[in-house]
C-alpha cells in the first residue's frame, strides 16, 4: 500500500463571527493515499468545501492534527502555506475562474508565476503538457470567451496539474457543466491520478462520486465512509 | 536577490498584463494624475528658468560664480601696475571708470551725474587732477552723461555681456585714435532719445575726444555706461588718470579662479603699499535662501495638485481591486505570496505614474518648446529656453510617488483578499 499523502485526525473547525459559534468539521479523520481518488458528497451547507479549505492550506483548523507527507502542517504560517500551497497542490473550483485578459497558456502559467523565477522555455513546456493532458493543446492560443465550458474547466485543470501536484483538490468541478461535458472533466481529474497524484473530489453527482475509489459522506461535521453495495 | 529579481520580474509583467487589460481604467487614473504630475513638471521647469534668469541677471552684474575680484581704491600708481601686469590676459581683465559726458560742450547734460535716462540726481560736476571740480552748469543742452569703464581684456569671460546691437570690443586690433565705445542700454537709450555731437569729456583729460559707437549690450546696469578698450583711450588719457581719487575713478580686477596673475598682481601692488580687497563670487550662496523659499511655495501649490491626482488613482486602484477580488483569490490559492499580489497592484500603479509622467514631461517640453517659439523674441526670458533636465526628474519622482502613494492601499487590500472567497463563489 502506497504512503498517506494526507493525514487528518480530530480536526474541528468552529465557524465564529456569528450569534452563536456553529461546528463544520467535528473531529474529522481522513487518509488519502497516491494515486487515491475520494469523493467526498453531502448536503448543501454539510462543510465539504470548508474541509477542503482545510486539506488545501486555505483555512486552519481550530483543532486536531494534520500531517502532509508525514510533515505535521497543523500550524502554518502563511508564507509557509503559500509555498506548499504552489508545490503540493492543485486546485479545480466550480467556476474556472479563468482571467478573460489572458490566453489559455497564460492563465495555465499564472501558476507557474509566483516569483521562483521559472525559466521561459522551462515554462512554455510545462504549460503546454499540461494542457496536452487534459486534451487541449490545440486551444493554447485562445482566449476563454472563445472556449466551451467544458474547455474551460480543463484549462482550470490543466492550471492545477502545470506543477506536478501531489494533491489535486475539486470543488465541484461539474457543477456548471452538462453531464457529457462533466463526464469528460472527470475523465482528466482521473487521469491525472495515474502518475500518482491524489484526489479529492467534492460533488453532488452521484454518478461521478461513484467513478473515485472511495465514497465520504460529510454530514453534520462528521466525515464516515460510505460501505460500497 | 534572485528571488527579488524573480518577484520583481513577476510583478511588473502581471502589472503590465493588467494595465493593458483594463485600458479605460488605466486611462482615467492616467487623466486624473496628469494634472498633478504637469504641475510638478511645470512648477519645477519654472522655478529652474527664473532662478536660471535671476542667475544670469547676477552674472551680468556681479560675475560668474567662482570668479575672483580685487577691488582697489583708486589710485594713479595701482593702474600702472594692473596695467602692465595682466594687459593682454585672458584670464584676468581690469576695468577702470570715470565720469564723462558726450555731448554740446559748455552745457548740462540731460541726465546730470550720470542718473538713468529718466531720474533726476541733481546737478554734475567734472573734476580735474589738480582737484578742482567744475559745475556742469549753464543751460541745458543736447549732453549725455555716462560712466566710461576702460577694459584690459574681454570682460564677458567673467560678466556675460548680452549684444543687443552691433559689436562688442576687438582686442586684437590696433587700438584706434578715435575710441571705440559699446554702450550699454540706458545710454544707448539717451543717445536714441537726444540726438548729440560725437565729442566726449572724460574727467582727467585734457583733449575732448571724438568716440566711435560700435554697439550696445545688456550689462544689467540701470546707469548709463560705455565700454572702450584702456590702450584706445590711453591715447587721451593715461590709465592712471582714470584712476585718479579726484575724477571719482574706480578700479576693479577679475580674475578666472586659482590665475597665477592673481598672486603676481596681489604681490606687486601690495609692495606698492596698494589696500586690496579680494572676493570670490558666490551669487547662488547669496540668493540661496530667496530661491529656496520661492521653490518651497511653488512646490508646496504643485503638492496639492499632486494630491488630488493621487486620490484619484487611489479610487481608481481601490475600484480595481474590488473588481478583481476573485483573481486576486485564486492567485493566492495557487500559492502567489500575499507580498506579489501587493507588488502586482504597486506595479501597475507605479507604471501608470510613469507613463503619466513621461506624457506629463512630453506635453510640457512640446509646450516650452512653442512657447519659447512664439514669445522668445519678445520675453528674453523666454528667448531659446531649454527644456531644464530638473524637471523631468522632478516629473518622473512625481509619477513614482503618486503611483506608490496612490497604489498603497489597493495592493493592501489586494494582499489581504481571502482565499476562501473562491470557494464561497
Amino acid at each position: 500500500m502506497s504512503e498517506p499523502l494526507i493525514e487528518l485526525t480530530g480536526i474541528t473547525k468552529v465557524l465564529k463571527g456569528q450569534s452563536e459559534p456553529r461546528t463544520i468539521l467535528d473531529g474529522v479523520d481522513l487518509t488519502v493515499r497516491e494515486g487515491e481518488s475520494v469523493a467526498v458528497v453531502g448536503r448543501s451547507g454539510s462543510g465539504k468545501s470548508t474541509l477542503l479549505s482545510v486539506v488545501g492550506l486555505f483555512d486552519r483548523p481550530d483543532a486536531g492534527r494534520y500531517l502532509l507527507a508525514g510533515q505535521d502542517i497543523s500550524r502554518l504560517r502563511e508564507r509557509r502555506a503559500a509555498k506548499l500551497r504552489s508545490s503540493h497542490f492543485g486546485f479545480v473550483f466550480q467556476r474556472f475562474f479563468l482571467l478573460k485578459h489572458l490566453t489559455a497558456a497564460q492563465n495555465v502559467a499564472m501558476a507557474l508565476v509566483n516569483g521562483q523565477g521559472w525559466p521561459r522555455r522551462e515554462r512554455r513546456r510545462r504549460v503546454l503538457a499540461a494542457l496536452d493532458q487534459v486534451g487541449i493543446a490545440h486551444l493554447a492560443k485562445n482566449r476563454p470567451a472563445k472556449m466551451s465550458g467544458g474547455e474551460q474547466q480543463r484549462v482550470a485543470i490543466a492550471r492545477a496539474l502545470v506543477r506536478n501536484p501531489r494533491v489535486l483538490l475539486a470543488d465541484e468541478p461539474t457543477g456548471a457543466l452538462d453531464t457529457e461535458t462533466g463526464t469528460l472533466v472527470i475523465d482528466a481529474l482521473l487521469g491525472a491520478t495515474e502518475n500518482g497524484c491524489g484526489l479529492i473530489l467534492v460533488t453532488h453527482d452521484r454518478d461521478h462520486a461513484a467513478r473515485m475509489g472511495r465514497i465520504l459522506d460529510l454530514a453534520d461535521g462528521v466525515l464516515t465512509e460510505r460501505v460500497p453495495a | 536577490m534572485m528571488r527579488l529579481s524573480g518577484r520583481l520580474r513577476s510583478s511588473l509583467i502581471i502589472g503590465l498584463q493588467g494595465i493593458r487589460a483594463r485600458k479605460l481604467r488605466t486611462l482615467l487614473s492616467m487623466v486624473s494624475l496628469f494634472l498633478g504630475v504637469l504641475a510638478v513638471v511645470v512648477v519645477q521647469a519654472g522655478a529652474s528658468i527664473a532662478e536660471r534668469a535671476l542667475m544670469s541677471d547676477l552674472e551680468l552684474t556681479n560675475g560668474i560664480d567662482g570668479t575672483r575680484v580685487l577691488d582697489m581704491p583708486p589710485n594713479p600708481q595701482a593702474a600702472d601696475i594692473v596695467v602692465s601686469t595682466i594687459a593682454g590676459r585672458s584670464d584676468a581683465v581690469a576695468s577702470m571708470a570715470a565720469s564723462a559726458i558726450i555731448g554740446e560742450p559748455g552745457v548740462q547734460p540731460v541726465n546730470p551725474g550720470g542718473s538713468p535716462m529718466d531720474e533726476n540726481w541733481g546737478s554734475s560736476s567734472i573734476c580735474y587732477p589738480d582737484g578742482h571740480c567744475e559745475e556742469q552748469g549753464g543751460p541745458k543742452g543736447e549732453a549725455v552723461e555716462l560712466r566710461l569703464t576702460a577694459l584690459t581684456g574681454d570682460i564677458r569671460a567673467f560678466r556675460p555681456f548680452r549684444l543687443q546691437s552691433g559689436r562688442w570690443l576687438d582686442f586684437t586690433t590696433m587700438p584706434a585714435l578715435a575710441p571705440r565705445l559699446v554702450l550699454n542700454r540706458e545710454a544707448a537709450k539717451g543717445f536714441e532719445e537726444h540726438h548729440v555731437p560725437a565729442e566726449m569729456r572724460v574727467g582727467g583729460a585734457v583733449h575732448d575726444v571724438t568716440p566711435q559707437f560700435i554697439g550696445v549690450v545688456d550689462d544689467g546696469d540701470p546707469q548709463p555706461r560705455a565700454y572702450v578698450r584702456v590702450d584706445e583711450l590711453a591715447n587721451w588719457l593715461p590709465p592712471g588718470g582714470l584712476a585718479d581719487p579726484n575724477t571719482g575713478g574706480e578700479m576693479r580686477v577679475m580674475l578666472a579662479p586659482s590665475t597665477p596673475a592673481e598672486r603676481v598682481l596681489t604681490a606687486k601692488l601690495r609692495g606698492a603699499g596698494v589696500e586690496t580687497y579680494l572676493s570670490t563670487v558666490d551669487s547662488r550662496k547669496e540668493r540661496g535662501k530667496e530661491l529656496s523659499l520661492m521653490r518651497l511655495i511653488f512646490f508646496s501649490m504643485a503638492g496639492l495638485v499632486l494630491l488630488i491626482g493621487v486620490a484619484g488613482i487611489l479610487n481608481v486602484g481601490l475600484a480595481t481591486v474590488g473588481e478583481r477580488v476573485e483573481e486576486f483569490a485564486l492567485r493566492r490559492a495557487v500559492g502567489t505570496p500575499r507580498s506579489l499580489l501587493a507588488g502586482i497592484v504597486l506595479a501597475e500603479t507605479l507604471l501608470t505614474g510613469l507613463l503619466t509622467a513621461a506624457a506629463a514631461i512630453a506635453a510640457s517640453a512640446a509646450a516650452l518648446k512653442v512657447v519659447s517659439t512664439l514669445l522668445g523674441d519678445s520675453q528674453p526670458l523666454l528667448h531659446d529656453v531649454q527644456f531644464p533636465w530638473e524637471a523631468g526628474v522632478a516629473g518622473i519622482i512625481a509619477g513614482l510617488v503618486a503611483g506608490i502613494l496612490g497604489g498603497f492601499v489597493p495592493a493592501l487590500r489586494a494582499a489581504g483578499i481571502p482565499i476562501a472567497t473562491v470557494m464561497r463563489a
